[in-house]
């Protein structure tokens, strides 16, 4: 809570800063600032605070979630300190505008009301709808936070129409008595409260990018700013998977639902790794990587097994790890070739510098699921919990679609290893090559003693 | 007072409230996905949170429960705040390509 309230509080000295201070001292502020917030957060470990009248629940799950989100945030400033380096105006405003979407994140992870809920996802959702159009004399920056927006808010109207109806059946928006009455439902009211709940799942789909509801993220992933896409992909997501697993976690959803998130599972897995297979621009490459990794999240789903939190922690921190390293990668290749971002621009990146190179293969082969990395621990505690809760036939899918998924991974691997006599010529900044480094290293390792990292 | 405001909703059947939101918010999903002109899928936006807003108010009447009207003014509350970063875009968009047609989106592939 106090974490929740400080982090407010930084981000708005963030915007005096950004008046007052050199541009220097913003990013070591942010830095700062996070760090104090995670060891507030650390002190309410085990003590299961509530807040607001039971609105908020800081409870390990939600503590857990909360730190990687912080961590994650720490690392994406420590890339914008470069990033942001050619920028001549408004840096503060970047800062602050992803320590307030941080804010919404947080209350994602441990609300217990449906406004908190909803109140987490608009602030998390309109710091970005602006951060997308981060470029303001770019068109394409523009028409990604157009279209962000507006798919954006059109998701929040149905998800708003879901608590309605859900509040029109339970008489509270507690989701403990939401809960409660999935168990034992109110003759007369089921079909206003499966209603309810069909709208406010498809309005959380809507930003964890599940097929049907996955349409605006390549788009918005090739519009907006190489940063901000980042941010999206890792931080949001995150949150969002927590959000969405805090809410059916113990409820006896409805049959029909409880098929809706299995078909949901299929097609998400389906289109994410075949669509990707042809793409040739990397963000779009990365948009469709996410959308197949929602679909392999949402197995550890359907289960609902005691350990599915921790699985979805350590799979979502380490798909995150490894998109923020490649994210500055790509910033790196793609100035080198002056904006282009066909995946052609990682040729002969071994040639020119074989530690990137190496770091790059290791990410991929993360995301890709290959043994050794972090990835394949995850998704291989995945399977197994798909397994043990009775989805043979999903799971085999999964596993299928993971075959399928190595390939486009590989084709850049092998793009960054072909020899040319000219390599691209990478400026690696020495930071950025500490959050490179960190990011290989740190997959390497959750790979080799995954036990580092547990709920 | 209150009890008066509440016997007077409470006139009307809950499912006619029901319905004409359920209408009310079925028009803003045909405006945003029809129109063409950007000024009117913000209208339209609005009119789909505002049916939830009729929604709320009515269910709270009938629980005799006045949480879902508090809820109401988060709605209008951040339903102000995203109007407002729209219009932003809106404008940056039109000095971009001066026009405010969603035909003009169409660099990135849909």
């Amino acid at each position: 809570m106090s974490a929740l309230i400080l982090i407010s509080i930084l981000g708005v000295l963030m915007l005096y800063a950004g008046l007052m201070a050199p541009r220097k001292v913003l990013a070591p502020l942010g830095i700062i600032g996070l760090l104090a917030a995670l060891f507030l957060l650390r002190s309410g470990w085990n003590v299961n605070t509530e807040f607001f009248g039971h609105m908020v629940q800081f409870d390990g799950f939600g503590l857990v979630f909360s730190e990687a989100l912080i961590l994650l945030t720490v690392l994406l400033f420590v890339f914008g300190v470069d990033y942001y380096a050619r920028l001549h105006e408004n840096v503060a405003e970047q800062y602050a505008l992803m320590l307030f979407s941080l804010v919404g994140a947080i209350m994602l992870t441990s609300y217990q009301h449906l406004l908190i809920l909803f109140l987490g996802i608009e602030i998390l959702s309109i710091p970005l709808y602006i951060l997308a159009g981060g470029k303001r004399d770019s068109f394409r920056s523009g028409e990604a936070a157009f279209k962000y927006f507006v798919q954006g808010s059109f998701a929040s109207g149905f998800f708003l129409l879901g608590i309605a109806l859900l509040y029109g059946s339970c008489a509270s928006f507690d989701l403990a008595v939401i809960q409660a009455y999935a168990s034992a439902p109110i003759p007369g009211t089921e079909m206003l409260f499966l209603l309810g709940l069909f709208f406010t799942i498809a309005g959380l789909s809507f930003k964890v990018a599940a097929v049907p509801f996955h349409f605006w993220s390549p788009d918005v992933y090739e519009g907006s700013p190489t940063l901000v896409t980042a941010f999206m992909s890792t931080v949001v997501k995150t949150a969002a998977f927590a959000a969405f697993y805090r809410l059916i976690q113990y409820m006896d959803l409805p049959k029909a639902l409880d098929m809706m998130l299995v078909v949901m599972t299929w097609l998400t897995l389906f289109l994410g790794n075949i669509v990707a297979l042809r793409q040739s621009q990397f963000k779009r490459l990365m948009a469709y990587s996410g959308i197949a990794h929602t679909g392999f999240l949402l197995l550890a789903f359907l289960g609902r097994d005691p350990l599915t939190p921790s699985v979805l922690f350590f799979y979502t921190v380490t798909y995150s790890i490894a998109t923020v390293g490649l994210f500055v990668v790509l910033t790196l290749a793609k100035r080198a070739a002056k904006g282009d971002e066909n995946i052609r621009i990682f040729k002969g990146l071994f040639r020119s510098s074989p530690w990137l190179a190496i770091v790059t293969m290791l990410l991929l082969l993360s995301l890709a699921g290959i043994p050794l990395t972090a990835g394949f621990v995850a998704k291989y505690r995945v399977f197994l919990i798909g397994i043990e809760s009775g989805f043979l036939k999903t799971t085999a899918f999964a596993v299928l679609m993971a075959l399928v998924g190595i390939y486009y991974y590989v084709i850049v691997i092998r793009e960054a290893f072909t020899p040319r006599d000219k390599g691209p010529q990478l400026v690696v900044s020495p930071l950025n090559w500490l959050v490179i480094s960190f990011c290989g290293i740190a997959v390497m390792l959750l790979g080799l003693f995954p036990g580092l990292l547990h709920l | 007072m209150e009890q008066e405001v509440i016997t007077a909703i409470r006139l009307v059947p809950l499912e006619h409230y029901v319905i004409l939101s359920l209408l009310l918010f079925s028009i803003g999903i045909a405006g945003v996905v029809f129109r063409r002109n950007t000024i009117i899928i913000l209208m339209c936006l609005e009119l789909m949170f505002n049916s939830v807003n009729l929604l709320l108010t009515a269910f709270s009447a009938y629980h005799s429960d006045p949480r879902a009207q508090v809820f109401v003014f988060f709605i209008m509350l951040v339903a102000a705040a995203e109007v407002t970063v729209g219009l932003a875009i809106l404008v940056m968009m039109k000095r971009n390509v001066d026009s405010v047609d969603v035909n003009q989106l169409n660099r990135l592939k849909w």
